[in-house]
């Protein structure tokens, strides 16, 4: 796969001559190779210079050199669009199952920002990086644009009455013969579709619908419904648990409601009420954004976390079954249960210290009700299982909270293993796939692909192109969500909507209306819309005991975008104990295991062609564009392995070739490895980025948890070239260790020191400095970043490549450092690199006062303004870069190239992606120097709204992009004039601290120390 | 070559012909410049609309057609329905009438010379200056005496600057009401 890479042979032979040619923009040896005055006739260059002179002759005399073009107004100006304003719609986004509330900002009507909508509660306003860049996907020119039907095994571009016309024929057909209608789709969420899916069967009574998630959590699902049979399953409410212990969880970043679970989780991460810091220990093999912010974090292999949680429930029953508060536990049938296990034992055998898990003991003991115990959604059965009677027997059920639930349930793997076989011996006469691509996610053993060739109709609902609708016979392209109509109900009494914000760019329905059509006879343009309408008008408004008409009703939810009935309360949970007899717990040896993720960026994979999310550095590693197996480094030099160097995985015989990369903090003998990527069928920008583990997995998986136990590794004699904005190596190095807390980059002390007045900020007293002081009168802008909140998502630097413009460079370029986002979440790794803790710091212009950057301009195309900016004014700039090497927090980004022309070929100059630009920001071009701007653009627009109103600027006025989407509002802008205001606040606290303070260039954006929650014991 | 000769060329030739390429270049510099930055930009509109009679005879108001002019950056060209507002009434049966009513049956976009335009790099709010109660003349000219729309002012940084550091000693009236236009970078390039 590596070989896409290679732009020559000589580059395969010569990697050390291709490399100077590389890094050389402009390579010295080469050198034109003719004499053009010996060239007979005419040769190019005269040629060029003949049409160059006859083309400037031409100008000059033309008539109109003085022409601006026109300028063309609206012919009907559409009520509340005025150019230059920008319109907010509220919708739902449907990139994953969470369906957080979105505004979305509109331009001249078309979508250029997604942001969270604060009215939803789920959400309360914010969404992800994923989320974020989901915009692009409506732009992304390799849409389907057509309808497209496979004839002798070729794809033949047709309008969509014929694609259509087949589908009409192809139901007929299928329910004619009496055989089945296959409908997969993802989860579905709307109550509307639904109800159309269910007249649609009720109309053709042999279909049957089949709805999954990605690597859904079936392990989970099964192990509650042991626990709790027939009650729906519920999440963790971060904000209630006191002492949280993660099993492989990855809440903060993947998986449950995670933005949710941010949000609840840094609500105890308060420095003003330090005492009630929730304390967080992680038990994980991968290193996750999760595990980075533990308190404490023990890597441990996959295979050993049954062994542990069973340790860990026989150390409370037997050692301290007396300080069970909960009564109802059965404490002598646990007994028996996990006498086998024994918690010292455990510590050794794995070589943890016995205090470390001691002290979670202690901690959730004295926490009971009050604690959590979370189990990601990759571990297997029997480790859910244990999560939850952990959190059962220590009466932590009460921290439970609701978890969006789709309104038909989900099916199990098992129900397409049988699909599968179905459709191999032809019971199927005709399969849809509603905007989902079973073929990818599903393993290779379940065979879906082939199945499908056995049907003789395959209709593939797509946006663009998948697997699945390779193996299909029909395409029909569907709108994107931001041309479509929706509503989603949660399951608990929470409805939202969502409304089309642009016409489909493309000849495009939405796939509720193409089912709609089949149900109704008839093909409607605007006939969903009716239906849903009619739908709430019917089911939804009644409910509401609202006193209005249905219009203004309606109109009102869609302002809105949500509609809240009061919250259905989950019913009391009982703990089936039986179910105990049942669970067979058994240690397991440790040996090469493997386990796979949720990716961070990509959803399921239908994000793979989205250079913004691709170029997105992994919050640990940083890797960007591809994704590897995470291997400790200890492992790593056992088996002579270094970053790049591919090996194959075998897995009960079926093979993966990936290459590795060595992430400190791995746990032994465990290879990580992140699902979604490696997709074979995607655009040109999605092609040959990454390795789809999928290929490993086999059915059992998949209602088993997603690790693989005894695989084998065998280095292969390949390298492959990950782009990776850190180094880790320097770890090992004693020059460069914690380089970073003795230069005073991060500042971090523990809770205790800090309640104690211990632990003390390193500040620098201000110097004489040589610039002359400015005083600054009015507002002057100022940033502060809370580290205790801030768990590096990502969020922030998406949001700031949408609102800001920011190209994608391409892996070529990021390995040579030109990646472009203005703002980065270093990670800083301390301790040994078996298991060492990670500092995050989001890291963007300091905009300092005394700015390095602004004497060295030789043409002061940097200098400051009077609110305290440090401007950077493009059309000055020469690119002599002297600012940017002069910068000391290396946030200046240059253009290399003009990077939207550079990359793949022109990518973001093809016209739909024109529409993506925000028309308030510049889009630079090569040679010229960027970088934070503190999103002036909002800045400008405060100003100009306060004057129109007649009032004075407010620091509270403006928001940049990346203060919005951050979900852990760990990110602080203002006025720092304004004593009122929280960045004035910040700004003088205790724990604040400037990066680099000892330079004397008066930063503005103030840092709040972490604080780790730790034991006394320890601290030494 | 001869002494003399040289002597010749030295002496009289070169700094006469240097001192003729600086006075043509300096000439041209200056006698076209007021043409180079556009003033007098008099280009015919697809529709001929008189700001004279509209704006100065009728004395309609700027902003029932540049409805955007305090609200946001644009000023924005009206829209053609905004036309229509009188002109399904008024003057139905002129022929420039004829011709945009046809415009807006048609449903075809009219499409209006653009006569003022500032460079792309640089972020110019219509809002921010209206609303400090400066008048459009300044930079527009007094359109209610054109029949045909013009450029009268340059449409230059330096134009720009002239006002934001002199606001007083060209608009006597905003004397007390508004201080010095801003003058950093970041007011208009972003």
């Amino acid at each position: 796969m590596d070989r896409k890479y290679w732009k020559s042979v000589e580059e395969l032979k010569f990697p050390a001559k291709s490399q100077m040619l590389k890094q050389t923009e402009f390579p010295s040896d080469i050198k034109e190779e003719f004499d053009p005055n010996k060239l007979k006739g005419l040769s190019r260059r005269k040629f060029l210079a003949i049409s160059a002179a006859t083309v400037a002759v031409a100008t000059t005399a033309c008539k109109n050199y003085r022409d601006k073009g026109a300028i063309v107004p609206y012919n009907q100006k559409p009520e509340n669009v005025l150019p230059g304003k920008a319109n907010y719609y509220s919708s739902t986004c449907t990139g994953c199952a969470n369906h957080c509330g979105i505004l979305i900002k509109t331009r001249e009507g078309r979508p250029i920002k997604v942001d969270g909508n604060p009215d939803h509660p789920g959400n309360k306003g914010k969404i992800c990086a994923t989320g974020q860049a989901a915009i692009l996907n409506l732009y992304d020119p390799e849409r389907y644009k057509k309808s497209y039907v496979r004839r002798n095994n070729t794809l033949q571009e047709v309008g969509f009455t014929a694609v259509y016309s087949d589908l009409i024929r192809a139901v007929t057909e299928a329910s004619s013969h009496g055989k089945e209608i296959s409908i997969i789709s993802k989860p579905i969420f709307s109550p509307s579709f639904a109800k159309i899916l269910n007249e649609f069967q009720q109309k053709y009574p042999t279909t049957k619908i089949y709805t999954y998630e990605f690597l859904e959590p079936y392990a989970k699902e099964k192990a509650w419904e042991e626990l709790y049979p027939n009650t729906p399953m519920l999440e963790v409410d971060f904000s209630k648990a006191k002492v949280i212990l993660s099993i492989e969880s990855n809440f903060l970043a993947t998986e449950g409601s995670f933005i949710k679970n941010i949000r609840e989780f840094v609500a105890n991460r308060n420095v003003d009420n330090a005492k009630e810091f929730n304390r967080f220990y992680a038990i994980e093999s991968d290193f996750t954004l999760t595990g980075a912010n533990a308190d404490y974090r023990i890597p441990l292999n996959p295979s050993q976390f049954t062994t542990f949680l069973a340790s860990l429930i026989n150390e409370i029953v037997t050692q301290h079954s007396g300080k069970l508060v909960n009564t109802s536990v059965p404490v002598s049938k646990l007994n028996a249960k996990f006498s086998g296990f024994n918690l010292e034992d455990f510590a050794r055998q794995n070589g943890i210290k016995f205090s470390s898990l001691q002290s979670i003991v202690s901690d959730l003991l004295e926490n009971q009700g009050k604690s959590a115990v979370v189990t990601g959604d990759s571990v297997p059965y029997e480790v859910h299982y244990l999560g939850f009677l952990l959190n059962e027997i220590l009466g932590n059920t009460k921290c439970y909270r609701i978890a969006p639930k789709p309104v038909l349930p989900n099916n199990r793997v098992v129900d397409f293993v049988a699909l599968s076989e179905k459709m191999k011996s032809g019971q199927v006469g005709l399969v849809i796939n509603l905007d989902c691509n079973p073929v990818f996610h599903f393993s290779k053993d379940i065979d879906l692909a082939n199945a499908f060739s056995k049907v003789s109709y395959v209709f593939t609902m797509a946006e663009s192109q998948n697997e699945t609708a390779e193996h299909s016979t029909h395409i029909l392209p569907i709108s994107h969500n931001f041309e479509s109509w929706g509503d989603f109900y949660n399951g608990w009494g929470l409805y939202s909507l969502a409304q089309p914000v642009i016409e489909p760019l493309y000849e495009t329905y939405q796939k509720e209306s193409i089912i709609l059509s089949l149900v109704d006879g008839k093909m409607i343009y605007d006939n969903y819309h009716k239906y849903l309408q009619n739908f709430w008008q019917n089911e939804i408004y009644p409910k509401s005991n609202s006193g209005v008409a249905f219009e203004q009703f309606w109109f009102s939810v869609l302002h809105d975008g949500v509609f809240k009935l009061e919250q259905i309360e989950p019913q009391p949970l009982v703990c089936n104990y039986q179910s105990l007899d049942k669970i067979a717990i058994n240690p397991q040896e440790t040996s090469w295991t493997l386990i796979v993720k949720k990716p961070y960026f990509i959803g399921d994979g239908r994000f793979a062609n989205n250079p913004w999310l691709l170029e997105l550095p992994h919050p640990i590693t940083k890797v960007t564009w591809d994704n590897y197996l995470a291997i400790s480094e200890t492992e790593a030099k056992s088996l002579a392995l270094n970053s790049g160097d591919f090996v194959e995985v075998q897995a009960d015989g079926k093979k993966l070739e990936a290459p590795v990369f060595i992430v400190p903090g791995i746990a032994t003998k465990t290879l990580a490895i992140e699902a979604g990527f490696g997709r074979k069928v995607t655009g040109a920008i999605g092609e040959n980025v990454g390795f789809d583990p999928i290929a490993l997995l086999s059915k059992e998986n998949f209602s088993n948890g997603y690790v693989l136990t005894n695989v084998k590794i065998q280095k292969l004699n390949r390298k492959y070239q990950l782009a990776s904005t850190v180094e880790h190596h320097s770890l090992n190095d004693t020059f460069v260790k914690d380089l970073h807390k003795s230069r005073h980059i991060i500042q971090e002390g523990t809770v205790e020191e800090y309640l104690n007045g211990k632990f003390k900020i390193h500040r620098v007293e201000e110097k004489l400095s040589i610039i002359p002081e400015i005083k600054y009168t009015g507002v002057k802008w100022a940033m502060a970043i809370d580290l205790n909140k801030c768990i590096g998502c990502g969020a922030c630097i998406s949001a700031c490549n949408v609102e800001n413009n920011v190209p994608v460079v391409g892996k070529d370029q990021v390995m040579r450092g030109r990646e472009m986002q203005w703002i980065r979440v270093d990670t800083y790794f301390s301790g040994t690199p078996d298991n060492p803790e990670v500092s995050l710091q989001p890291m963007l212009c300091q905009h300092c006062d005394d700015a390095p950057c602004e004497n060295v301009c030789p043409v002061v195309a940097t200098n400051h303004s009077p609110d305290g900016l440090n401007q950077m004014v493009y059309n000055r700039c020469v690119g002599t870069r002297y600012c940017s090497n002069n910068c000391p927090y290396k946030v200046r980004r240059f253009n290399f190239y003009d990077f939207r022309d550079h990359f793949a070929n022109g990518f973001f100059y093809q016209d739909s992606l024109r529409l993506l630009n925000n028309p308030e920001v510049t889009v630079r071009s090569r040679g010229v120097m960027e970088k934070c701007t503190f999103c002036i653009q909002r800045i400008t627009e405060a100003r100009q709204n306060a004057l129109a109103e007649g009032r004075e600027l407010k620091g509270s006025d403006v928001k940049t992009a990346c203060q919005e989407a951050c979900p852990a509002d760990a990110i602080i802008f203002g006025d720092m004039h304004d004593k009122e205001s929280e960045v004035y606040y910040w700004r003088n606290h205790k724990l604040g601290y400037f990066v680099l303070e000892e330079l004397n260039i008066k930063p503005n954006v103030t840092y709040i120390a972490k604080l780790r929650n730790k034991k006394q014991e320890d601290k030494a | 070559m001869r002494k003399s000769q040289l002597d010749y060329i030295l002496k009289v030739r070169l700094p006469v012909t240097v001192f003729v390429v600086a006075v043509a270049y300096l000439v041209t510099f200056f006698v076209s410049r007021p043409e180079r930055d556009g003033v007098g930009y008099m280009p015919d509109q697809p529709v001929a609309f008189s700001h004279k009679l509209h704006a100065g005879n009728m004395q309609i108001d700027c902003k029932y057609c540049h409805i955007s002019v305090d609200k946001g950056r644009f000023a924005t060209v009206p829209s053609t329905d905004i036309c229509m507002n009188c002109h399904t009434i008024a003057r139905k049966d002129r022929p420039e009438i004829l011709k945009l009513a046809q415009f807006y049956a048609d449903e075809r976009p009219l499409q209006w010379k653009r006569v003022h335009r500032l460079g792309d790099f640089a972020y110019f709010n219509h809002s921010v200056h209206v609303n400090r109660g400066i008048d459009c003349k300044y930079c527009h000219g007094d359109v209610a005496k054109m029949d045909k729309i013009q450029q009268v002012q340059r449409f230059t940084m330096g134009a720009c600057l002239e006002c934001h550091r002199n606001p007083h000693a060209k608009m006597p009236e905003l004397a007390g009401k508004v201080n010095k236009g801003p003058e950093f970078c970041g007011a208009c390039h972003r």
